[in-house]
């Protein structure tokens, strides 16, 4: 099994694992790192199949812009999900 | 209001940032050239604004500056657009001759030139200056918004 | 249930990223390098040709389909327009009316 396959495998098993985090988390910060770790990983397996340019985007926006603006919105709300 | 970080992060906030807009310029103004383009070097760009804001915490009155920044970006991109009109919209009047960027490059593969691509590297930088000034425009309301926001207020 | 159904979804979503996987290219080998002499190379109507450009890919953004990048950089202006009206300066009277 060539190296490649192996690193693909490895990013697509934590592209599902922070997909499901996502949902998991009752935290809300937590959420939206998880969601940053997700843009991530997806940025990088767009570089690997040879897209750079969608990789960057990926990378500038769903990494760092999408996540700040999360966090600037839970700052304005409550942390926890769900109704106490 | 003001929440400023510690001092480890504000010092490395100030160390990253210039190379980060740097990487933002050198992605727009090689838009034609390498991967990247207007819309990935305004991204970054805007990555700075964010990293600077959370590390500061401080926002300043730039609403005004912004906001005239990419109206002023998008209005040059249709404006460049429709200089063009004499064949089509978008047509690139300035390849191979005109005033500015108008080298040609050699057929085949190449290293690449930077004076060269007609009106779409004036385009990449039209748009990179308005999608930063939007993406970091966003940034700066969404920061100042959620600060202003009392408590109290949500939860009544 | 919900447990065991959540389970089974996950095992049939991976299967199929696993299929998906296992149909690429290898890597560094692209199916279509002829492409390549049509839209980069071609002397009528290649990318190098008509504007002088190396990256097709920005070719075809600002120039080909400029209308498009017209319409999201439209898309950007109303979202920044939409937030600006959202999170404008509330009036403090205006609240004790309501409240």
């Amino acid at each position: 099994m060539p190296v490649y396959e192996i690193i693909f495998t490895l990013i697509l098993v934590g592209l599902v694992m922070t997909a499901l985090a996502v949902v998991w988390f009752k935290d809300l910060i937590s959420a939206a790192i998880s969601l940053g770790a997700c843009s991530l990983l997806l940025s990088l397996q767009f570089y690997l199949l040879r897209a750079p340019d969608v990789a960057i985007a990926e990378a500038a926006v769903g990494a760092a812009l999408t996540t700040a603006i999360f966090i600037f919105a839970i700052r304005a709300t409550d942390r926890e999900e769900g109704y106490s | 209001m003001n929440w400023k970080m510690s001092r480890v992060v504000r010092t490395v906030a100030d160390v990253m940032v210039v190379p980060i807009i740097i990487f933002g310029v050198y992605l727009i103004i090689h838009g034609h050239l390498t991967p990247g383009g207007g819309f990935q070097g305004g991204a970054v760009i805007a990555s700075s604004t964010a990293l600077l804001i959370i590390a500061y915490g401080s926002f300043g009155k730039h609403k005004d500056s912004l906001s005239s920044l990419e109206s002023t970006g998008l209005t040059l991109f249709i404006l460049l657009a429709f200089l063009g009109i004499g064949y089509t919209v978008f047509y690139n009047f300035l390849a191979s001759g005109g005033a500015v960027f108008g080298g040609s490059v050699h057929y085949g593969i190449n290293p690449g030139r930077l004076d060269s691509g007609g009106t779409v590297p004036l385009m990449n930088i039209m748009v990179g200056l308005e999608v930063a000034a939007a993406l970091s425009l966003i940034l700066w309301m969404m920061a100042k918004g959620s600060d202003s926001m009392d408590v109290e207020e949500v939860k009544g | 249930m919900r447990r065991s159904v959540a389970a089974l979804a996950f095992i049939i979503i991976f299967a199929f990223l696993i299929l998906g996987m296992s149909q690429l290219r290898p890597f560094g080998e692209p199916e279509n390098t002829e492409m390549d002499d049509y839209f980069l190379y071609d002397r009528d109507e290649g990318s190098q040709a008509h504007n002088q450009v190396n990256n097709v890919v920005t070719a075809i953004l600002f120039d080909y389909r400029g209308l498009d990048t017209l319409g999201e950089a439209t898309v950007l202006f109303s979202a920044v327009s939409g937030v600006v009206a959202v999170l404008r300066k509330v009036k403090r009277s205006q609240k004790e009316v309501h409240g």
